[in-house]
C-alpha cells in the first residue's frame, strides 16, 4: 500500500514527530510504499542541521535522515514553514545572505504542492501533530 | 470506518470533540497524552468506551506514562507493527492531537 | 501531478486563528490544492470556526489577516466553507456573523463528510 505522511509536529516537543518516525520504519520493513513525508507547520524544523540533542536523548531527525539513506524516503520541508525557523538549503541561504545551508542530508525543501501531489496519489495519509 | 488517533489529554478540546464524533465502526489509536484518555475510571475513558469503537493504546508511551495497570480493560495495548496494520484496514485517519 | 487519481481530502479546521501557524499552515494548505485543482471540501470544527469571523485587524499582532486571507480562497474555486452548526451555536454566534459561502454542518452531515472523502487532514 502507497503511504504518505504529513508531520506537523517539531521534533523536540511532544509524540507526533517521534512516533510518525516510528510508524514510517515500521511501515517500510512490512513492504509497505513510502511514497512521501511532508513536514509543514513545526514539522519543518525536523530539516535543522543546527539543533544539538542531548547526547541521552534520540536525535529524532537522525531517524529519519537514516530512513532516507537506507529506504529512499523522499522528505519534504515546506519552505515558508523551513524558512521561518532557519531551515536553508543552498539557495536560500545564498538568497537571504546566510553564510551557509542549515539544512540536514536528506532533507529537501519544496513546496506545498508536493503535499497535495501526496493526498492524490496515496493510498493512506496519516497526519502526525502534537 | 474512521481511524482516529488521539495524542492530547484527557480534558483538551481535542479529546472532547474526538470523543464526541467517533462512530462504532471506528477505531481509535491513543499515543502520547492520549494514552491518559484511557485511564479506568475516568470520563475520557468512559466516553471511549461508550462510542463501541475500538481502542489502541501505543506501548512506548503507556509504559514512559506508567499507567500499564491502570488502563481501562477494554484497551489493547499494541506496538508500531500494528498501528501500521490498522491503518490498513481503515481508508482514512482523523488527527486528533 | 497526476491528471487520473483525483482523491477528494477533507480538510478540517480546529485552530482559532492567531494561536499558533497551524491555522496559517491549513490554510496555506487549502490554496495548494485549489491552485493544483484537486477536490477538496473545508470545514471548520469547534473553535475552527473563529478564524471565519469577518471583522478581523491583526495590524496590532505584526500578523497576515488571517480573514483576508479567506476571501481568496474563490479565487481558487473553493466557494463553500462547512461550519460545525453546534459549535457555531455553542460561542454565540449566528450564520449571518460568517461570511458569504459558509454553510451549517449538523453532526449528522459532519459524520457523512468524515466517511465520503479520501483523505481527511485536520489542521
Amino acid at each position: 500500500m502507497k503511504y504518505s505522511l504529513l508531520v506537523l509536529s517539531a521534533p523536540d516537543t511532544g509524540s507526533g514527530n517521534l512516533t510518525a518516525v516510528r510508524f514510517a520504519e515500521s511501515l517500510v520493513a512490512q513492504g509497505h510504499k513510502l511514497y512521501r513525508v511532508f513536514f509543514l507547520d513545526r514539522g519543518a524544523a525536523t530539516g535543522l542541521s543546527s539543533a544539538v540533542v542531548p547526547q541521552d536523548e534520540q536525535n529524532v531527525s537522525d531517524l529519519w535522515a537514516s530512513l532516507a539513506e537506507q529506504h529512499g524516503a523522499e522528505l519534504i520541508l515546506c519552505i515558508a514553514s523551513a524558512l521561518r525557523q532557519g531551515v536553508l538549503d543552498d539557495s536560500e541561504a545564498a538568497r537571504y545572505e546566510h553564510p551557509s545551508s542549515t539544512l540536514l542530508p536528506g532533507f529537501e525543501i519544496g513546496g506545498l504542492g508536493l503535499l497535495v501531489e501526496a493526498l492524490a496519489e496515496s493510498d493512506r495519509l496519516l497526519t502526525f501533530g502534537g | 470506518m474512521l481511524l482516529h488517533t488521539l495524542n492530547s489529554t484527557p480534558q483538551s478540546s481535542a479529546t472532547r470533540d474526538c470523543c464526541s464524533l467517533i462512530g462504532n465502526q471506528d477505531a481509535v489509536i491513543l499515543f502520547g497524552d492520549g494514552v491518559y484518555c484511557a485511564l479506568v475510571g475516568s470520563n475520557s475513558s468512559d466516553a471511549l468506551t461508550a462510542s463501541g469503537a475500538v481502542i489502541y493504546a501505543l506501548a512506548a508511551d503507556v509504559d514512559a506514562a506508567g499507567i500499564a495497570t491502570r488502563l481501562s480493560d477494554q484497551v489493547s495495548i499494541i506496538d508500531y507493527a500494528e498501528f501500521v496494520a490498522i491503518s490498513e484496514k481503515y481508508p482514512r485517519q482523523m488527527a486528533w492531537y | 501531478m497526476s491528471e487520473t487519481i483525483k482523491n477528494t481530502t477533507l480538510l478540517i479546521f480546529r485552530q482559532p486563528p492567531y494561536t499558533s501557524s497551524l491555522s496559517r499552515s491549513g490554510l496555506d494548505t487549502a490554496l495548494a490544492a485549489g491552485a493544483f485543482e484537486q477536490p477538496v471540501s473545508l470545514l471548520f470544527l469547534s473553535e475552527g470556526l473563529l478564524q471565519l469571523l469577518p471583522q478581523q485587524d491583526s495590524s496590532g499582532l505584526g500578523k497576515r489577516n488571517h480573514g483576508k486571507v479567506l476571501t481568496s480562497l474563490p479565487l481558487y474555486d473553493l466557494e463553500t466553507l462547512w461550519v460545525d452548526a453546534e459549535s457555531l451555536d455553542e460561542l454565540g454566534f449566528g450564520l449571518s456573523d460568517l461570511p458569504e459561502g459558509a454553510r451549517l454542518a449538523d453532526r449528522k452531515l459532519i459524520e457523512e463528510m468524515l466517511a465520503s472523502h479520501d483523505h481527511v487532514v485536520a489542521f
